[in-house]
């Protein structure tokens, strides 16, 4: 008897799990599964992607990724827009967290929707915004910085094949900025008040007090944070090159993700940009995983 | 006598149709409401009789950019008129071709497609194999005004190893624009071959100005408007070296005629002839300096005028010259481009297809696209009294005119133009010499023959 009420109790239990699970099994396996294995699928064929036939050619198309010329500097492109913007943006979003947290300003609020507005705004509305910012001619940095110099400066920031790549930092970092703030400052307020009291009363700088209170304590968050960085910026800063270079000059800021957009779609190798998707699912997965083990310390329970 | 009477009313019937879409035609009013109902009436007394009946679902896919869709709507509208019993569908906007392409993957395309814009490319079409092959047809075709198709074209049907898949629907031609009023005002000689273009550049820029402006970001202008006139100019005037380099032949590029249009083009830059600004620029934010201007010359297509016309500024005049890298006393040479029209391999209704494109391409429908688009259609017609603009007559009399080579249309591989897009602009900014510029294309070329 209490056996049989013991196994109907684990029979709801486990219905109860199921019913959670199934259905997010079920739309994570169509939406994130399917077209995974899709693309793996397509990467060992040739299409043009207009064509009602494929062909499949195994391995040729990993063949041609690696004897291209242009996989290699998309690839530092990449990694020279993950360093850059993991290290300004969370100096920024750090600094600002802090500032606004610890400082006590009076506009807390209003600084916290400045600083987070650039999310909102759509990236193609950056994207044109900048370029024009960036325009040699006409546009308002060559304007300003006009005026500090004798002569008109007509410098050509996103045409320039030493620049193009650099120009394409501070709008992606102006645009990150806000948002990681939002995170520090969550787990800024969560830290309670008496730890920094103490520090205070025992004589610690507010140095002092960042280094050893508050990294420690929202150091989740801020691993968490970079993480966030890297991947986004691996898969997503097609966007911001595709709004502002298409790659150019010459390939100079030429990235996997727009690299991808370029070969499937402009150049009709639909198969081939389906093995530069798989490159990237690579290069994303290895670069977190060794993130993970570089970032991770102790958690420090409060 | 059944027969007879059938004919006798879908003569009516078409009449009828005809009476209406004259009264639907008038609220446009650049139309010339006389002449096209007249010539329709001609034509519906001797179409239906002479084919087989023209029936059934016909539908068109077409792009809608920068022609606008006002001739299409037109056509379309007279063409119905023509073959009431037809149920006409049309696919067009300005994203047609994305929203379209699944269906020719699954081989459910359309009747007939007029290629252009982005994410179209006939060639690709071609390779695809989507596209029906009017070889044969197009040699016998007559357009509906009884006269052979063929003859009437500017540019002839592309050949792909000796077959048609298209027609060109569109010309224009690329070439040097010049800003005429600032060439008036400051006394500047308008160039005619490579010396006076490098005077008057000289002249230009002590005053100034920069001579030269072009888009960076997509570098197929400059190509276009500038590096293949100079290839067949210093080719002894063949445009044969466009085709061998559309066919990827070996030493398409490694050879004297584009070796010395590529030094031309590092003594451009060597001299500071480009405006530093072009780099990265697109191709409106160059257009709308030359229109204030801050440039006086740019490579562009025919298009340009119509492109702009809501930021000319008063009183601005364009100057068009197909080429500039000519020799002295040599001939100009004309670069041109096309969007094509074509029917697909499996259309459901060919022979609708076929009437359609036979009802298009006359002499009067030409004048109607130049006066509505502000650009040329296909098709040799008089233009002097159109309202077409000035640029395209122009251009129409280098076309006409004995001084004047015209390249045969002629398109390179995406991966090949690519290729060329990314040299010319290494080249531009010195990153690469003209013979690693060759060794580029080569290699593109060669992986091409592959």
């Amino acid at each position: 008897m209490i056996s049989k009420l013991k196994t109907s109790h684990i029979w709801s239990r486990r219905l109860f799990i199921i019913s959670f699970l199934l259905p997010t099994l079920a739309l994570f396996a169509l939406f994130t599964v399917y077209p995974l294995i899709q693309g793996l699928y397509l990467s060992f064929f040739d299409w043009s992607g207009g064509s009602e036939t494929m062909n499949f050619i195994g391995l040729d198309n990993y063949r041609e990724l690696l004897a291209d010329d242009i996989i290699p500097i998309a690839l530092k492109n990449d990694y020279f827009l993950v360093f850059w913007k993991v290290i300004l943006i969370m100096l920024f979003a750090v600094f600002f967290a802090v500032a606004l947290t610890r400082l006590k300003l009076k506009e807390y609020g209003f600084y916290r929707i400045v600083f987070f507005f650039p999310n909102i705004i759509s990236v193609v509305v950056i994207g044109v915004m900048w370029s024009f910012i960036y325009n040699p001619t006409l546009g308002f940095l060559n304007k300003f910085l006009s005026l500090f110099t004798s002569s008109p400066v007509d410098t050509n920031w996103l045409g320039s094949p030493k620049l193009a790549i650099w120009s394409l930092l501070p709008p992606s970092v102006w645009a990150g900025i806000g948002f990681y703030m939002l995170l520090i400052i969550a787990s800024i307020l969560a830290i309670p008040s008496t730890l920094y009291e103490a520090a205070s009363i025992d004589g610690a700088s507010q140095w002092r007090q960042f280094t050893t209170i508050t990294m420690p304590l929202v150091w989740e968050q801020f691993k968490t944070s970079v993480i966030h960085i890297v991947i986004t910026t691996l898969n997503g800063s097609f966007i911001i090159v595709k709004l502002m270079t298409e790659g150019g000059p010459d390939n100079q800021t030429q990235v996997l993700g727009y690299y991808l957009y370029q070969m499937g779609f402009k150049q009709f190798h639909l198969s081939y940009g389906a093995t530069i998707g798989v490159l990237i699912l690579i290069v994303s997965l290895i670069t977190t995983l060794i993130l993970h083990r570089v970032l991770s310390r102790e958690t420090i329970e409060m | 006598m059944k027969k007879t009477m059938t004919g006798v009313l879908v003569l009516l019937m078409a009449m009828l149709s005809l009476a209406a879409c004259g009264g639907n035609d008038k609220p446009n009013p650049t139309a010339a409401p006389a002449a096209p109902t007249k010539t329709n009436e001609v034509k519906a007394t001797e179409a239906p009789s002479a084919e087989p009946k023209i029936s059934g679902d016909f539908e068109i896919q077409y792009f809608v950019g920068g022609y606008g869709d006002g001739w299409w709507k037109e056509v379309i509208g007279e063409f119905s008129a023509m073959y009431p019993e037809l149920n006409i569908k049309e696919s067009a906007g300005s994203q047609i071709n994305e929203q379209m392409k699944p269906r020719w993957i699954q081989g459910n395309p359309p009747d007939v497609v007029y290629i252009d814009g982005a994410g179209s490319n006939e060639t690709q079409m071609v390779l695809d194999d989507q596209l029906m092959d009017i070889t044969e047809w197009i040699k016998g075709a007559k357009n509906v005004d009884g006269e052979p198709l063929v003859d009437g074209l500017i540019a002839p049907p592309q050949d792909y190893d000796g077959k048609h898949y298209t027609i060109p629907l569109v010309f224009g031609s690329w070439g040097t624009f010049y800003d005429q009023k600032l060439f008036t005002d400051k006394g500047w000689q308008v160039p005619t071959d490579w010396d006076s273009f490098l005077a008057v550049s000289e002249q230009i820029k002590a005053a100034g100005t920069h001579p030269y402006i072009h888009t960076g970001k997509y570098p197929y202008y400059i190509v276009g408007g500038l590096l293949n006139s100079g290839f067949v100019a210093a080719n002894g005037y063949d445009p044969q070296i466009l085709k061998d380099q559309e066919a990827a032949k070996e030493n398409s590029f490694n050879n004297d005629a584009v070796r010395s249009t590529l030094n031309k083009l590092v003594d451009m830059r060597d001299k500071g002839f480009f405006d530093n600004a072009s780099f990265g620029m697109n191709h409106t934010d160059s257009q709308m300096l030359f229109l204030q201007h801050n440039d006086a010359m740019i490579p562009n297509g025919l298009w340009l005028e119509n492109e702009m016309s809501k930021d000319v500024p008063e009183g601005f005049k364009f100057g068009f010259i197909p080429s500039v890298m000519q020799e002295a006393g040599g001939k100009y040479v004309a670069i041109p481009y096309t969007s094509n029209i074509a029917i697909a391999k499996k259309a459901k209704n060919p022979e609708a297809a076929k009437a359609f494109i036979e009802f298009i391409f006359t002499k009067q429908a030409a004048v109607r696209w130049a006066e509505l688009t502000g650009a040329l259609m296909n098709v040799k017609a008089d233009l002097e009294s159109s309202g077409a603009s000035d640029v395209v007559k122009t251009a129409m009399n280098y076309f006409n005119g004995g001084d004047t080579i015209v390249a045969p249309v002629f398109k390179l591989s995406a991966d090949m133009e690519q290729a060329e897009n990314d040299a010319t602009i290494a080249l531009l900014q010195g990153t690469i010499t003209p013979d690693e510029f060759i060794d580029r294309m080569e290699k593109a070329a060669a992986k091409e023959r592959k």
